[in-house]
This record gives structure tokens, sequence and C-alpha cells, in this order.
């Protein structure tokens, strides 16, 4: 274990050039592990531990009535074969997939289309800049709040807008199959984080390049295509990466979006149509005191964010090469 | 009108759009949230805080004494503002010492534990949750204070930044100070931190933001209702009241305003600090 014990060990070589004066070395040694201390202890109570118990755990029957018995694989298997035990396993894994396969290219392409019209103009910028960044630091419960009023289906403000084209009035968050279409223009709507990251892309792309396609005669929209998409390519596969461990980790929004009936409560929505698969965690660990099946369920998702992840690094290799 | 504004002007429409996309929510909360509650329910939703028969300005407060008082959210907004104001510096101090130790002072297994740490945070928060709760159990601090404080009292992407600016710094002030002799937390504190202000102030203002928005957190660590925090009170108050809206807009506008003042203060450090970290979530 990590111990300023350690200080007592010879110092490492000096670096050339550099003056010592006796002591130095080992006092070094002592003060670095000091400053260290805090978050050392800090990360292996709140970090490193509960990495390990979570894996720990998951494979025992661990919740609130019995101490934790070591049962195996039974909480993976049940979770993937027993839909008796796990009504919504599947359907909360459902619902994450498909808001994660809408709310990320939405998110991305209104992210692109902003960061392209704010990269065009000069005066003013700052101002848009700021406008549309506003959604990104409102917390999650105040955008589901806000989102739910906006939602409402007699008086909400998206129906008055829709019904300005003669769409009839929806009742977004609670007809299953406009849930999710519901949620990712929620998630759309804060993409001021990729705006800026591809806003800071755009602006390492050289002018020169730019020139030199307009001198080859290129239009606007070949511009597009053949120039800043290209050059963009790093930036979007890093904003499809985190957007998607992000998306697959939707929360909050959900949890505000569909709490109701007092207090803590929370459903899955309409026929568990925003059954988030995180939201099926909460719900397992803090509501029906599961944790081992719960923590189960964690490291299920922590697999998947990993494959999802060497997938899209793998993508990314093969189109460098 | 010169060619270049004609040209310009399509994009100029289209930002006044997409800003008003962004924007009007924010106002359609404050508008709700300084209405009569008789005010609410229109055909035609209104933008502004006007009396639904004769059309003329009425606006009231009557919604924000509600939350505050009867609503509890007047003690979650001052648990938030405590919470943070013990939780940002304490983390910022932590995150920055240990910063320092990795960036520049050299100790036997320095790297391999930086590493160690770097691992650590790829994990998502959701899988650590569960026993992060019960350690916070274990050690007496659930549905306490220092249960909402102590398990994010550091971060490592934070810890991360931080020595990536140390590092970056000239190597040659430190060492001239060495020689003048003074020690490692005197020149800490005399050369690197006051060099440091820009991306201390980064890693403070997110760090702000983050934990006053934190919603899932005081969720898991706290019963209490004494102890909700803003964002936590706002979603009760959400789910009891589902059918106030201006009482829920009311709620959302005091969790909202504070840090929209942040952002107008430090929106340069904010974005900059966003196009190299990518802001935590």
């Amino acid at each position: 274990m990590a111990s300023p014990v350690l200080a007592d060990r010879p110092a490492v070589t000096p670096r050339p050039g550099r003056r010592r004066r006796p002591g130095v070395g080992r006092s070094d040694h002592l003060i670095g592990w000091l400053l260290i201390t805090p978050a050392l202890i800090y990360f292996v109570v709140f970090l490193l531990y509960p990495a390990v118990a979570a894996l720990y755990y998951s494979f025992t029957d661990w919740n609130l009535r019995a101490p934790a018995n070591w049962v195996g694989l039974a909480n993976y298997t049940e979770l993937l074969f027993n839909d008796v035990q796990f009504p919504h396993f599947w359907k909360s894994v459902q619902v994450t997939l498909q808001y994660t396969l809408i709310a990320v290219p939405l998110t991305l392409i209104s992210a692109l289309a902003q960061a392209l019209l704010l990269n065009a103009i000069r005066r003013g910028s700052n101002l848009f800049r700021l406008l549309l960044f506003l959604p990104v630091v409102t917390a999650e419960a105040a955008v589901g709040a806000i989102w739910r009023w906006l939602y409402d289906p007699q008086y909400g403000l998206i129906n008055a807008i829709l019904g300005l084209f003669g769409i009839p009035k929806q009742n977004w968050l609670n007809t299953p199959e406009l849930v999710i279409p519901a949620l990712a223009f929620i998630a759309a709507w804060q993409c001021g984080i990729s705006m800026i990251i591809y806003l800071a892309g755009l602006k390492g792309i050289p002018e020169s390049i730019r020139e030199a396609a307009i001198i080859d005669g290129a239009g606007p929209v070949q511009r597009f295509w053949k120039v800043i998409v290209p050059m963009l390519r790093p930036t979007t596969f890093y904003l499809i990466v985190t957007g998607t461990i992000a998306a697959l980790q939707v929360f909050g929004l959900v949890y505000v979006i569909f709490s109701g009936g007092g207090g803590r409560s929370v459903t899955g929505g309409p026929e568990q149509s925003g059954l988030a698969y995180v939201l099926h965690i909460y719900l397992y660990a803090f509501r029906y005191d599961a944790m081992g099946a719960a923590c189960a369920m964690s490291f299920l998702l922590l697999v998947l964010i990993m494959i999802v992840t060497a997938l899209q690094f793998k993508f990314l290799k093969q189109e460098a090469s | 009108m010169t060619a270049k504004q004609v040209r310009k002007a399509p994009i100029y429409v289209a930002l006044v759009l997409l800003a008003l996309v962004s924007v009007v929510p924010f106002i359609w909360m404050l508008a709700t949230s300084f209405k009569h509650s008789s005010d609410i329910y229109t055909k035609v939703p209104n933008l502004l805080p006007v009396d639904k028969q004769t059309g003329e300005w009425a606006a009231t407060l009557e919604n924000y004494e509600h939350v505050l008082g009867i609503g509890g959210l007047g003690t979650a907004f001052l648990n938030s503002v405590w919470v943070c104001a013990i939780l940002v510096p304490a983390k910022l101090l932590i995150d920055a010492l240990a910063a320092y130790a990795f960036a520049r002072i050299p100790f036997p297994g320095r790297d391999k534990l930086f590493v160690l740490f770097l691992t650590g945070m790829m994990v998502p928060t959701i899988t650590l949750l569960v026993p992060r709760v019960h350690i916070t159990q274990v050690l007496g601090m659930y549905d306490t204070g220092w249960g909402l404080i102590l398990p994010n009292v550091a971060s490592v992407l934070d810890i991360f930044l931080l020595r990536q600016f140390f590092m970056s710094l000239p190597g040659e002030l430190e060492e001239a100070a060495r020689i003048d002799g003074a020690g490692r937390m005197q020149i800490f504190w005399r050369i690197v931190l006051p060099l440091s202000k820009p991306v201390l102030a980064v890693v403070t203002i997110t760090s702000f933001i983050f934990h006053w928005n934190d919603l899932v957190w005081p969720l898991v660590v706290t019963n209490d209702p004494e102890l909700n925090t803003l964002p936590l009170a706002l979603q009760q108050l959400a789910s009891t009241e589902s059918g106030r809206a201006y009482y829920i807009m009311a709620g959302a506008a005091l969790s909202v305003i504070p840090v929209i003042i942040i952002l107008l203060i430090f929106q340069r450090r904010i974005m900059q600090g966003i196009a190299f970290t990518g802001l935590k979530t």
C-alpha cells in the first residue's frame, strides 16, 4: 500500500543540469505522497473500492433483507433470460438503444448546423453562441420540468406552435411511440457542448484549404461534403463516442419527466416506453432493494460501453487507413 | 445594403430561429412563473404574464413565495448554496495539490498511480453508485450533509486537467525559486497557483455548475426532505404539484437563474474550457 515509508528508498537519479541540495529527493518523496494523500484516500474509498465491490455484488443476491450470498452468474442469466423476474429488462435495453440511435445523430446534426452558421459570421457571434449554449448549463431537473410543461397536451407551447402548421395536438409524453422522439428532441436542444467542439474543429481547418477549394470552383455544397465533413471526421468520431456513452446513461432527465404521484416516485412512462436502462437500474437498486441484480445490470452497461468504444475506434482506424 | 450583407442575411435569419428555439423555453418558464394561476390555462399560449381576460400586464410573485416557503425550495436553495460553498473549494484544493504532485514532484510509483487514477475515470458513475451509497452508509454519512459533500470531494478529471496545465508552465521559474531556497509548498502557493488562474477558474466554474445541477447523488444519498438540494426539491415539486405548472416553473427558475448569471459573467472562460475538456457529464 502506498505510504510515506517509500521515502526511505534511494532518491531518483537527478536530472542533468539540475542543482541538488542534500535531502531534497527524500523530502520530495514525502511531500509528493502527502500532497496526493487526500485525493488517494478519495480514490480508494469512493472509486476503486466501489468499482471492485460492484463487480463482487453482481455475483451475489444482496438485498436489504439478507446479507450478500454468492450466487455466481445467476443475476446475469436471470436478467437475460428470466422475463418473469425481470419483466422489463429487455424493454429498457430497447428503449435506451432507440433513444441513443435517435438522440446522438440529431444532436450532432443540430450542433454542426449551429457551428457552421456561427462560423460564417463575425458580428453577434458571441451573443448567438451564448444563447445557443443556455440549455447546456441548465439542471436536468429544470430541463425535465420545463419540457413537461412545453409538451403539455392541452396548454403546452409545442402543440400550440405545431398547431400553427395544422398539426393536431399530441400527448407527447403519454403516447408510447412519441416518448423517445420527444426525449431525443430535448437532447438535441441541449447540443451546445458538441456545438462548441465542432466550432473549435471548424476554426482548425486551415484557411488555405478553403481557398484552394474555392479556386478549384467548388460551390458551398461541394465544399461542405468534400472539405468540411472530411476535415471534421476526427471531431465527429469523438462526439459520436462521447455522445453514445452519455446517451446510454440517460437518467436524470427521464427521472424528472416521469416522476409523479408525489415525492420520489417514478414510472417508466406509458407502457414503459421511457424506461431508460439506468432508470431501470435505479429502480432495482433503490426502490426494489435488489442491489445484487442492479450491480449486474450496471456491469452489463459497462461492458456495452466498452464494446461501443472499441467498435467505434476500430471503425475509426479502418477509416484512417 | 452591401452584397456581403445580403449574402449573410439568411445566415442571421437561421441563427435567430435557432436561438429562439434555444431561448423560448426559458422565456416560457419565466412567464409562467410570474402568472396568476388563473392566467395559465389559455387556448393561445402567452409568452408574457398577462391577464387571461383583459390581456393587461398581471405579474405576481405568489408562486415564488409559495415554492420558497411551503414548497420547500427555500431550504433546498440554502442547502445547495452551502454544499457548493464547501464542496467546490475543498475539491479544488485537493485536486490542485494532487495535480501538482503528479506534474512536478518526482516520487516513486507516481506515474503508475496516475495511470490507475485515469483508469478509474473510465468507470461509469452508475456502476459505482450502489457500493458508493453503501460505503457512505457504513461511514455513517448517509442522509447527512457530509454524505452530500465528501463522496464528491475529488475529481480525477479535474486532477488530469490541472496536471496538464501545471506541466505546461515553464519550469525555470520554479527552479529559480528553489535555488533561492523556496520549498515545494511555497512554490506551489506563490508561483504555480497564481500562474494557473485561468485553469483554476475553468475547473471552479464547471465544478460549481455540475454540483449545483446534480440530481443523482443527492437523490440516492439522502432521504430527509430537510437535506434536499435544489434539483431534488424541484423534482419532488414536479412530482407532487404536477398539475400546477406555475409553481413548477417558479422552482425551475430558481434553479436556472444563478447558473445563467454565472454563464453571463464567465462565458468566455466556460466556452474555452469546454473546447478543450468537453465539460463533465
